[in-house]
């Protein structure tokens, strides 16, 4: 048995999981703190603020307005779309 | 005639073929892992190009392995990183001196050792590639669910026991080194396991890559073996959102929008604070959501970091993995090991976070289910996914999968931090 090994790994799961430990618990301490102060400063929620990921996958009114048309002509005015959606 | 059907013969790979059989396991393999990524679905975005990478590796003369650099000694004189040659040689300059890998300009390897050499060395082996697929996952990743249950996310921490304690293990028969990159597999998260590998143990990156995706695909079949083996019914039965009305939670969310944008920020700080060496890793983690959470004004960035380069650098990562599993860097005894420590590892980090989970319902009156300690791992949402359909299985209204993604998530950051320590105690 390598007793110098086993001894460095031992050492290093104690450092490993209370450090790994300690970082969570920060996390989530001054995670806290975060809610409390956002709470605090910023009260509201913004309405026009969507994400990058909604926003990627909006599609600018222009471009609807020029596909409907598009769809309009191409069926002679009987259909439309209702949802067009980036994929 | 005979000449020219021997020069024919020569041309191909048929006589290297028979020379050394062993081209025809790996290549047998490549074409089971190929089959397990296309036909089983087991993480194909990843699965495929490594397995594509060990294919074209393995074609004798066809130059597409990667080379590992080992300190070579010539005529009693000590050469470090050199590279030794498919035909036996190591390769060298004009006075017969072995290069340097890491001291050679990149167009030098890509001319002698081939693309796939300056591939590897110019984005993996710089460790380029694994804190950029990072930085895509963190653009993918909602930390919505853990700051609504913050403190689920201790349980991130109780899942990375299985990498030391399969260190302890692994430690008797690898070098440290190995051990320690052995052990990450335990995280549960590719980029990490290959991130570590490549500063501690480089020339099992191969093996260990396999193992780290193999078993994050097995996710499904491992999180339900572990937990069958250490819950009672009891407990899979305890319903987190009855817990929730009897025991309250006194917290208020006024703008989640500011919160999410500020708590990347906030990681990213304390991280860099406590273990340097992971800052990399939860760096572009954190940099990638917090380009997503900002919204319209970082749009652009959010959109290729998800997409673009993510894709890109998992293409090359892939590829890249694949072609360091050559016949002798593969085929031997450490192979075995590597494959039954990651399983091992892989077990003890689930155990982890329900024993974790366990000592905490000893001592509380809030009751948590030990499914939200098994998803401490990173495998990020498939962990999650798994441990609600088990849920369900024994209560058909107790949806816990937003409790697990908490724990789930915060896995991430904990193996991130757990292989910023044993590089910086080992590397």
């Amino acid at each position: 048995m390598n007793f110098e090994n086993f001894g460095q790994s031992l050492q290093l799961m104690g450092i490993g999981l209370a450090t790994v430990f300690c970082v969570l618990l920060f996390i989530i301490f001054f995670g806290n703190v975060l809610i409390k102060l956002v709470n605090k400063f910023f009260p509201e929620e913004e309405k026009a603020a969507p994400s990058a990921a909604a926003s990627a996958s909006a599609v600018d009114a222009n471009v609807a307005q020029a596909i409907n048309a598009a769809i309009m002509k191409l069926t002679g005015g009987k259909s439309k779309a209702e949802k067009i959606e980036r994929i | 005639m005979g000449e020219i059907l021997e020069k024919i013969y020569g041309m191909t790979a048929l006589g290297n073929f028979v020379e050394n059989p062993s081209y025809i396991i790996m290549i047998l393999l490549a074409f089971f892992l190929l089959y397990l990524g296309i036909k089983k679905e087991y993480e194909p975005l990843l699965l495929v190009p490594i397995a594509f990478g060990v294919l074209i590796a393995n074609f004798p003369g066809g130059g597409m392995g990667v080379y590992a650099a080992v300190d070579t000694t010539v005529n009693g004189v000590l050469y470090h990183n050199a590279v030794t040659l498919s035909d036996g040689t190591i390769w060298s300059d004009a006075n017969g001196i072995p290069y340097n890998i890491y001291e050679v300009g990149l167009p030098l390897i890509a001319h002698d050792l081939g693309i796939m050499n300056y591939l590897y060395y110019a984005l993996i082996k710089s460790g380029l590639l694994p804190p950029i697929i990072f930085m895509g996952v963190g653009a993918l990743t909602d930390f919505g669910p853990m700051l609504r249950n913050l403190k689920l996310a201790v349980f991130g921490a109780g899942a990375q026991f299985g990498i030391f304690a399969v260190l302890l293990v692994a430690s008797q028969f690898f070098t440290m080194q190995e051990a320690g990159s052995l052990a990450i597999i335990g995280g549960a998260d590719g980029p990490t396991a290959i991130f570590t590998t490549l500063k501690l143990a480089p020339h099992m990156l191969g093996p260990i890559a396999i193992a780290a995706y193999s078993y994050m695909a097995l996710v499904p079949v491992i999180v339900p073996l572990v937990v069958k083996l250490t819950c009672s019914e009891k407990e899979l039965k305890i319903n987190m959102k009855e817990q929730d009305k009897k025991f309250p939670s006194k917290q208020e969310f006024k703008n989640m929008g500011v919160l999410k944008i500020l708590f990347p920020i906030a990681v990213t700080t304390i991280v860099a604070i406590i273990v340097p060496d992971a800052v990399s890793l939860v760096g572009m983690l954190m940099f990638g959501n917090l380009i997503k959470e900002i919204g319209n004004n970082t749009s652009r960035l959010f959109n290729a970091a998800s997409n673009g380069i993510m894709n890109a650098a998992t293409i090359f990562l892939g590829l890249c993995v694949g072609a360091t599993m050559t016949v002798d860097a593969f085929l031997n005894l450490k192979t075995i090991g590597i494959v039954a420590g990651g399983f091992l590892a892989f077990g003890f980090s689930i155990f982890g976070g329900i024993l974790l989970v366990k000592i905490m319902n000893l001592f509380s009156k809030k009751k948590i289910n030990p499914l939200i300690g098994a998803t401490g791992l990173s495998a990020v949402p498939m962990a999650s996914r798994v441990a609600n359909d088990i849920a369900l299985k024994y209560d058909s209204r107790n949806h816990v999968l937003n409790y697990c993604m908490s724990s789930n998530v915060a896995g991430v950051i904990g193996s991130a931090v757990a292989a910023g320590i044993l590089i910086s105690f080992l590397g």
